[in-house]
């Protein structure tokens, strides 16, 4: 019983950590710019469809797949920062919900008329198949994904708080226009902050791909995730949601396992709103 | 005076439209836009006046769509007893959720309406008594007319026209009102509202259960038209958006910006899958996704204001016609 | 009544409107069919619009080497003079009130003279509301819910095999499965909370307990689940003999995969349908379900057969092998053109009156029904279907009832 309780907690643990490493170029967005990026989601899809071309054409696993993923997916950041989002930026919420809704059907609905409506995977000893610890088992291309969240989290942790560059980033979000004074330039500060989230979120993308289902309509289903982790977490706050993945991932495994399935995302988000009640800032963002 | 002259010609014409466009389809594609700009008109009243951006207004679309389903499954009632008790349901969920989630700001409400809307919709899946995953459906055959459910779209039409007529005008009164000047204040810098005096939680409060009150009653319509609600088509995210969206493009904040709104991408979405729908490539959702974000990307305040933005520079008084405006471009 | 009466005149009205235009129409038939062909089950949709376009090409182009099989012989409908099919696909975007859109718009503006589709229950519903109002037939092949055929609908008819004769064959089949030595105590249904895993799930117990199986572990998750190891763990606890998955396709995957990760490997494993029989699962997680059992009505049969050029030609058209969906979406709609070809007309009123007389053979339909017949509710009294199962993680073989089996049943199940 307590055996498979511990695999259940594994379970959860490895799941939050995918769930981190999809939000963390959300988190990036969201606190620096105050930007809702509802095709967030579909940036993952993307990230998904190169590893799973890269698989197709070169035969080739997420050692290739996910730096490539990285690369389209952050020149796809800096294009939309172009053409979309610097505009977007200064009109009112709405006009960023809508454009980037707009953006996701686009995205979603061109990688569909293109690749087709089947599902697609990986084979799934791309990443070595499953460690067997103990008794625990644990899917290789899980852990992996694990360890890369924990790893990109502390890489974007650190960019912000010990780089100059990250100082520039933070300054440009906390007064765009004082640090324009100070010889910064805004645009190409925030165009560089959404190369490095899509970058992050096509890394995701790909590693996600090597245990779990590719279609079109994916982003979907990992977009609402995104958001509410993001939210828990605190906007702006990457290890805030780190955090908030891993407890969300253990939270709906444990309720999965303990309660039932079909309530488990209920806890996940009633316990949300409650917790909106005592923090409205999340766990570990600024007010 | 002039606004007035603008406002008959343009009524006129919406009461003219079934009549000039009159195949079946067109008078259905006519009673949608009316439909979904009920919808989107009370979205506007705490998501554009009181800029309070829900994304969860599906809830109260539920209520209503379920209240009037529910009154017919289980009471054999007419489904129109619904409306009354769907708009109860609704203002009284509002009322509870709002006073928690009104006090965030900003990105963080929107996100607290998200989840409440994910939860009522994991939560009616699994009640029986509203049908759970399958759903309820109304009157399979009509046994009188306050079944309401017509084989032509016409009664539709006209049925949800005087509801906008009165949603609108509801709305229109409250922005002249204190409540309205209030919430724009709050809109505008809710701080600085507080501090002038303005109640803002209540005011914020009471516009939100307006909002949910008329939401319910575009909900109990379509149900009504459709003859059907399931947690998916009741209760889905995807609703919310599509509200939020309609009033954005039209203009949110703006008495008529959610009906334009409606009239554009309603259309633009039922058309462009007769079009392209049968093909199955998904190349409706491409067309419609780029519209959007050229919309978004070009103009963002809302196709309204660009309207009275011409409107404005050709008649050379902005001040005056940018402020309110007429119905459509003349 | 009044009402009524205004009814029947509009319906009328859209009748005669319909009946001129088709005459016009140099000798087409035109079809409607709604189908998801966006959304999440848009994968489904494309498969079905596949097997329309491989019927039509059957119907409308000279076939000798289908032999017998109806509508094959010759181009066109004989019974309309050679009269081509036309069909007409609209997407129902997964929407319930997309897909009554849709329905009014082939009615009206399309002028087709009977509909099939829709695919989620919940669509089919409200477009059976619209053929209805206007008289117009809808044949259904595929969509499961219950209460469709419970509603004293006239226009509406549907070839698919319901929950409760799937819960028939399921029992059956075990009890058969019992006598050959298998273990069927206990019995675990998993299946998410939809509208198709609620039902189905919900009428199997019913049907098992009243056959005196008591044993029977529930096992639910939300569609389109990120994660279920909570419920592969769970199975692998209480360890039930049979498991049966009523899942769709993006889920199904989930599961063998998880499955294999947590090493876990029911005695026996049997699916309804529906995902497992996705040829997107099979290319997907095939080698790693091996000996999963599953329910179906289509099988390949024997080289030069009818269903075997006709599962080629369905490849052809659509890249995938031919599965048990697209097969009763062929069927739905091969059995509507049969109905018209019989009726020798496009008058709605005398293609329901050839659907309501519709008698079809096992050697006349695509899928390994027992015939088409409809009560007069419009439901399939003969519909039916076979046990197939994936013994070498490729391709499904069917393996029971013994007069239409290929091969025996191999237990246990395998996995990878």
């Amino acid at each position: 019983m307590s055996f498979v309780l511990v695999q259940v907690i594994v379970g959860g643990l490895l799941l939050g950590a995918v769930y981190a490493l999809f939000s963390s170029g959300l988190t990036l967005v969201w606190g620096m710019m105050n930007v809702v990026n509802f095709a967030h989601g579909d940036f993952v899809m993307l990230g998904m469809y190169v590893a799973f071309v890269v698989y197709t054409v070169l035969g080739g696993g997420p050692l290739i797949g996910a730096p490539l993923a990285m690369l389209v997916l952050a020149t796809l950041g800096v294009i939309v920062y172009f053409a979309l989002i610097r505009d977007i930026m200064k009109g009112p919420m709405l006009a960023q919900i809508l454009g980037t809704f707009g953006l996701a059907l686009l995205l979603r609905y061109s990688v569909f008329w293109y690749f087709g409506s089947n599902f697609n995977t990986l084979p799934s000893n791309l990443v070595g198949g499953t460690i067997d610890l103990f008794g625990i088992r644990i899917e290789a291309s899980r852990l992996l994904a694990g360890v890369v969240a924990l790893v990109v989290t502390l890489a974007l942790h650190l960019l912000l708080t010990r780089t100059a560059l990250g100082s520039k980033m933070l300054a440009v979000s906390e007064d765009s226009t004082a640090a324009q004074l100070m010889g910064i330039r805004p645009d190409t500060m925030q165009a560089i902050a959404w190369a490095i989230a899509a970058g992050a979120t096509g890394i995701a993308g790909a590693l996600i791909a090597t245990f779990y289902y590719i279609v079109p309509t994916v982003g979907e289903t990992l977009g609402i995730v995104a958001f509410v982790t993001v939210s828990l977490g605190g906007f702006g706050s990457v290890p805030g949601a780190l955090v908030a993945g891993l407890l969300i991932g253990v939270i709906e495994s444990l309720s999965g396992y303990l309660i039932s399935a079909v309530y488990k995302d209920v806890v996940v988000y009633a316990m949300f709103l409650g917790f909106l009640w005592f923090r409205p800032q999340g766990l570990m963002g600024k007010m | 005076m002039r606004r007035a002259i603008w406002l008959s010609v343009a009524l006129a014409l919406v009461i003219a439209y079934p009549l000039l466009f009159s195949t079946p389809f067109q008078q259905r594609l006519g009673a949608l836009v009316l439909l979904y700009a009920i919808a989107a008109s009370a979205w506007n009243i705490v998501g554009g006046y009181a800029g309070q951006v829900s994304v969860g207004h599906v809830v109260f679309f539920g209520c209503g769509a379920y209240a009037a389903m529910a009154v017919y499954h289980h009471l054999q009632l007419s489904p129109l007893v619904g409306i009354p008790v769907g708009i109860v349901v609704a203002v009284g969920i509002a009322a509870v959720i709002g006073v928690p989630t009104l006090r965030l700001s900003g990105h963080y409400f929107s996100m607290a309406t998200i989840a409440v809307a994910e939860l009522a919709r994991l939560i009616v899946i699994n009640i029986e008594f509203l049908g759970a995953a399958v759903g309820l459906s109304g009157p399979p055959v009509p046994r009188n007319v306050f079944d309401v459910s017509f084989i032509s779209a016409l009664p539709y039409y006209y049925l949800f026209l005087i509801i906008l007529i009165i949603t609108l005008g509801i709305t229109w009164w409250m922005t002249e009102s204190r409540m309205g000047f209030y919430l724009r204040a709050i809109r505008d810098s809710e701080r600085a509202a507080r501090s002038l005096g303005a109640p803002a939680s209540r005011t914020k409060l009471y516009a939100f259960m307006l909002s949910a009150g008329f939401t319910s009653v575009a909900g109990a319509l379509y149900a009504m038209m459709f003859g059907f609600v399931d947690p998916e088509s009741g209760l889905g995210i995807l609703l919310s958006v599509k509200m939020l969206i309609m009033a954005a493009l039209g203009g949110a904040g703006l008495l008529f910006g959610p009906l334009v709104g409606a009239a554009i991408l309603v259309p633009l979405e039922e058309i462009s899958n007769n079009w392209l729908g049968g093909k199955g490539a998904g190349l409706t959702f491409v067309l419609y996704g780029a519209i959007i974000v050229l919309i978004a990307r070009f103009q963002p305040g809302g196709l309204l204001e660009l309207v009275y933005r011409l409107v404005a520079k050709f008649r050379k008084a902005p001040e005056e016609v940018a402020a309110q405006g007429d119905k459509r471009a003349p | 009544m009044k009402f009524k009466h205004m009814l029947g005149l509009l319906s009328a009205a859209a009748m005669s409107l319909a009946l001129t235009s088709g005459a016009l129409a140099q000798q087409t038939v035109k079809i409607g069919a709604i189908f998801p062909f966006s959304g999440n089950a848009a994968s489904a949709g494309n498969h079905a619009k596949a097997a329309i376009e491989v019927a039509m090409d059957i119907i409308n182009n000279d076939h000798p080497e289908l032999g017998d099989f109806p509508l094959a012989k010759g181009a066109g409908l004989p019974g309309l003079g050679g009269a081509k099919v036309e069909v007409v696909f609209a997407d129902n975007q997964g929407s319930p009130a997309t897909g009554q859109n849709q329905a009014l718009r082939l009615i009206t503006e399309e002028k087709v003279v009977a509909l099939t589709g829709a695919y989620q229950s919940g669509v089919t519903l409200t477009v059976s509301q619209i053929t209805e109002k206007y008289g117009i037939p809808l044949v259904n092949g595929e969509s499961v819910a219950a209460g469709l055929t419970e509603r004293g609908f006239k226009w509406f008819f549907r070839t698919t095999p319901v929950a409760s004769d799937f819960a028939r064959d399921y029992y059956d089949f075990l009890t058969d499965m019992k006598a050959a030595g298998a273990k069927v105590d206990s019995v675990a249904l998993v299946h998410d909370n939809t509208e198709y895993g609620t039902s189905v799930a919900n009428t199997i117990t019913a049907a098992f307990k009243a056959k005196g199986m008591a044993n029977i572990i529930d096992v639910a998750y939300p569609a389109n689940a990120t994660d279920i190891q909570s419920q592969v763990l769970q199975l692998k606890e209480k360890k039930p003999d049979v498991v049966i998955m009523i899942t769709y396709t993006s889920d199904a995957i989930l599961f063998a995969k998880t499955m294999q990760a947590q090493d876990y490997k029911p005695p026996m494993l049997l699916a309804d349908d529906a995902g497992y029989s996705d040829p997107s699962f099979l290319k997907a997680a095939g080698n790693i379900s091996v000996g999963a059992f599953n329910r179906s009505s289509w099988s390949v049969g024997k080289p030069g057969s009818p269903t075997a050029i006709i599962a080629k030609m369905y490849k052809d058209k659509s890249g995938d092998e031919m599965d048990d969906t697209a097969g009763r979406q062929m069927t739905g709609f091969l059995v509507l053109m049969e109905a018209i070809n019989r009726a020798g007309s496009t008058d709605p009123a005398k293609i329901q009156a050839a659907l309501k007389a519709t008698d079809l053979k096992p050697d006349q339909l695509v899928l390994g029904y027992k015939g088409v017949k409809f009560d007069e509710k419009g439901q399939n009294i003969l519909a039916s279907g076979f046990i197939i199962q994936l013994q070498d993680g490729q391709n499904y073989v069917a393996v029971w009832p013994k007069a239409t089996a290929e091969k025996p049943p191999v237990m246990p199940y395998k996995g990878w």
